[in-house]
């Protein structure tokens, strides 16, 4: 079965939307899959001789759907480059500001994004594979519903973090304002309403997902598993946090592999360069790098809201804690490995946040007016670690005494998937490529259900608008040669 | 509370004086894709007294842009375009005519699709007619950087006017 090393020369790849390439071996099956994506260029360079305390406001502009989470990494990598240690209640304050956010995320990509996949279907037709295709299926109502959360979300984001989408509120040592007692009870009416709403989901995600064995069979089948190591961070007590904690990675079968603070990641995570593509691929130094492969042996690792999951020994609150058992009952286990299941994981995350927010919005110290220390130390070096709904995000900023950035280092949540993405794309194209032949609108749907379980950031920075369609696969034989091409219609 | 039921609502348009709105569209970091921004500024830098024409600046598509179309009876959204065209070239679109209803982004609804749900919701979302997209063709909107490439630096005087004339139209 041998194929010729073929390369693609990446500059081919600009069009700005995935494009994903398929070799072909002599039988025709499938031999590896290539998901290019366009990448954003040039980011350390425009840093560089800029004030680190902007860094804040600009990187939230990275990704057009989670500045939030840019604008928290980043606020807590001032914190460690001035050497500096928010008080109780900026730490508190950040957390559920940070819950509000995740709380609203996950429900827009719950029913944007897996609902299409998994309400409507893997064979639904494509026109009706979308969140327009959800709300006619499960009803006006729960429309209403998403609706409300958005707009709820959307408002607190803007009453606390002082502007609306980017935050203008994260300073090293703190933030730059509290709340008052009067907007301190109008969030946790808010997030009593959406806790009811995160269980609502989960029970709508029982019904129609779990009611059918067809989705059950999709979600535990070969074609959507990969054994891979998780990663996700962690409390005192090993429970998901998505603000702030150690780093804890776990083996596909679920032993603990490595547990570290934030400040160490270059100790444990290094990142391999394929000629291919612009784009670096991390994974566990320690285990090394094997390809494009999974299992105990290959340092291959996922960060994905069922990553957390799995690296954690539990959820940190009570409603959640029970979805969270629930859902290793159903699925055979910790830790589980099944692609799709992440849409499941997100849920449980979603119950998580809504609860963690009452608990700091009910929490003595939450007003309190000790919200910011300031440095008194010269900065150099600092490195600030959250959870971003698509993965572990990493802010690492070098100065010079003034705080002026000499270099930058990121790794978005989503980087940290694109080697686990290119194998599940080729796990899902092996299943229906056979012998040289391709069920062509399965390959499409399929190829795309893998990839979205990751909700990935493809450069989503830019919403430009398209001009072609957003997928192109290229079928290729042993010799490069390209033998199909589909793109969506 | 456990058990405690809350309405669900519809999108709510906040009251409006303006019934137009003129949306620059983009990123002010990734070069080409901060044109839709530089239009909309020099729009409203020119655009004379015209009480019933709100001029803003957004960042995002899908959903969090439909919400943002909410409550107004006419729509100019000015965009970077990435579709082979001759750079710094200006068109006019509409909604029906985005290539595809499936989701364009790997994670929201594209805006024919947002548009459709925003509908269903009862928000009041102007018809799909009324909905103008000045598209300016772009060239690189993939490295960080505040400048645009100097074709769709050229073409902003176009867009401009572009959107001008079809404030004019409509008086």
């Amino acid at each position: 079965m041998a194929t010729r090393h073929v390369t693609i020369d990446p500059i081919t790849r600009l069009e700005g939307h995935g494009k994903i390439d398929i070799f072909l071996d002599e039988q025709g099956d499938v031999a590896d899959a290539f998901l290019q994506i366009p990448e954003l260029r040039g980011f350390e360079r425009f840093c560089v001789g800029r004030v680190a305390e902007d860094m804040p406001n600009l990187t939230s502009r990275i990704c057009g759907v989670c500045p939030e989470a840019h604008h928290m990494a980043s606020t807590k990598a001032l914190d460690a480059l001035f050497h500096v240690d928010p008080p109780p209640t900026a730490k508190k304050l950040r957390e559920m500001f940070y819950c509000i956010f995740y709380a609203t995320d996950h429900t827009t990509h719950f029913y944007a994004l897996g609902g299409p996949d998994f309400v409507m279907g893997p064979d639904a037709p494509k026109e009706e594979r979308n969140i327009l295709g959800v709300i006619k299926k499960v009803g006006m109502e729960i429309g209403g519903k998403v609706i409300k959360m958005r707009a709820d979300g959307h408002n607190l984001i803007k009453m606390i973090g002082g502007r609306a989408v980017h935050p203008n509120w994260g300073l090293p040592g703190g933030v730059s304002r509290g709340i008052t007692e009067e907007q301190r009870c109008e969030i946790e009416r808010l997030g009593r309403e959406a806790i009811e709403f995160a269980k609502f989901s989960l029970q709508l995600f029982n019904q129609i997902v779990l009611g059918n064995r067809d989705y059950v069979k999709l979600v535990t089948s070969d074609a959507f598993t990969h054994r891979t190591y998780n990663m996700g961070t962690v409390d005192a007590n090993n429970r998901v946090n998505f603000y702030d904690g150690m780093i804890r990675v776990v083996g596909p079968d679920g032993r603990e592999h490595a547990k570290y603070h934030a400040r160490d990641y270059r100790d444990y995570i290094a990142e391999h360069v394929e000629p291919w593509s612009y784009l670096k691929f991390p994974f566990l130094k320690k285990i090394g790098w094997k390809g494009f492969v999974d299992g105990e042996d290959s340092g291959l690792y996922k960060a994905t809201p069922l990553s957390r999951l799995n690296a954690a020994d539990g959820m940190a609150t009570p409603l959640a804690q029970q979805e969270y058992e629930r859902m290793y009952d159903a699925l055979g286990g910790k830790p589980v490995n099944h692609t799709l299941a992440t849409h499941w994981a997100r849920l449980v995350e979603l119950l998580y946040a809504t609860e963690r927010w009452v608990e700091l919005a009910t929490d003595p110290e939450i007003t309190g007016d000790q919200y910011r220390v300031l440095p008194t130390q010269t900065p150099d070096e600092g490195v600030g670690c959250v959870e971003a709904p698509r993965g572990t995000l990493t802010h690492h900023y070098w100065t010079d005494g003034r705080g002026v950035l000499t270099k930058v280092n990121l790794i978005v949540g989503t980087t940290n998937n694109y080697a686990p993405i290119n194998l599940s794309v080729k796990k899902a194209a092996q299943s229906l490529i056979r012998k040289g032949k391709i069920i062509t609108e399965g390959l499409l749907n399929q190829v795309e259900m893998a990839f979205r379980a990751y909700d990935p950031c493809f450069g989503c920075a830019t919403h430009y608008l398209p001009g072609q369609m957003p997928l192109t696969v290229i079928i290729r034989g042993p010799d490069g040669q390209v033998l199909r091409t589909i793109e969506r219609r | 509370m456990v058990g405690q039921q809350f309405e669900p609502r519809t999108i709510e348009a906040p009251p409006r004086r303006a019934k137009i709105l003129v949306l620059g569209l983009g990123n002010p970091l990734l070069g080409d894709d901060s044109v839709g921004l530089r239009v909309a500024q020099q729009v409203q830098a020119q655009l004379a007294d015209r009480p019933e024409v709100e001029v803003a600046e957004d960042y995002w598509g899908g959903l969090r842009l439909m919400e943002r179309l909410a409550g107004f009876e006419r729509v100019i959204i000015v965009d970077a375009i990435c579709s082979g065209g001759q750079p710094g070239t200006v068109r006019i679109l509409s909604p029906d005519d985005m290539p595809t209803r499936h989701s364009a982004s790997a994670h929201d609804a594209d805006l024919r699709t947002a548009l459709a749900l925003g509908r269903q919701m009862g928000a009041g979302l102007p018809p799909n007619h009324d909905v103008h997209v000045v598209a300016i063709e772009a060239v690189d909107v993939w490295t960080f950087t505040e400048e645009c490439t100097p074709a769709v630096k050229a073409g902003i005087e176009n867009a401009v006017q572009t959107v001008l004339t079809l404030l004019a139209e409509w008086r």
